[in-house]
């Protein structure tokens, strides 16, 4: 499981009167239509099958979603 | 045992379903992008792909929407499984 460069990571306040165990690190994801304020014309794009595959036609917006069910190594909940 | 459908059935559908998606994508992209030509040439090189899509699947396996949206043989083939969820 490659480092997603699209999810950040930050650490929330733990108080002392939490009831439940507190969650240490937090992600989000950035997809990169953040950073695009209007698409360029005539950018690459994937085939038809690609595309479904992907989800989008062009490669400069895909925006994998791994599920954070799985990934508990990276520190996700502890510290 | 029930009717069971040829792989062709299915390589027609993921076809139309990819085509499709590369439709909706350059719909959207051109609400936003009126003018872009060469956008506008796949959009209508890819209509035209999905209409011969479409007209191959219909000859062979009936129509994919109803109320005169598409032919149908005989005996009246809109009521014919497999329907799209059951697919």
């Amino acid at each position: 499981m490659s480092q997603n460069e699209q999810v950040r990571y930050y650490k929330p306040f733990v108080g002392p009167f939490d009831p439940c165990p507190p969650i240490l690190v937090k992600s989000y994801s950035t997809p990169p239509q953040l950073f695009i304020p209007f698409q360029p014309p005539n950018w690459p794009q994937f085939s038809p099958h690609e595309a479904l595959r992907y989800g989008t036609l062009w490669p400069a917006l895909f925006s994998s979603y791994e599920s954070k069910r799985t990934k508990k190594a990276e520190g996700e909940g502890e510290a | 045992m029930s009717k069971t459908m040829d792989s062709e059935f299915y390589k027609l559908l993921h076809e139309l379903q990819a085509i499709d998606f590369v439709l909706v994508e350059l719909n959207l992209y051109l609400d936003t992008h009126p003018n872009d030509t060469n956008a506008i040439q796949q959009y209508n090189h890819c209509a035209q792909v999905r209409q011969q899509i479409a007209y191959n699947y219909e000859s062979r396996y009936g129509p994919l929407k109803n109320f005169g949206q598409s032919y149908s043989g005989t005996p009246f083939q809109w009521v014919d499984t497999p329907w799209p969820w059951q697919v």
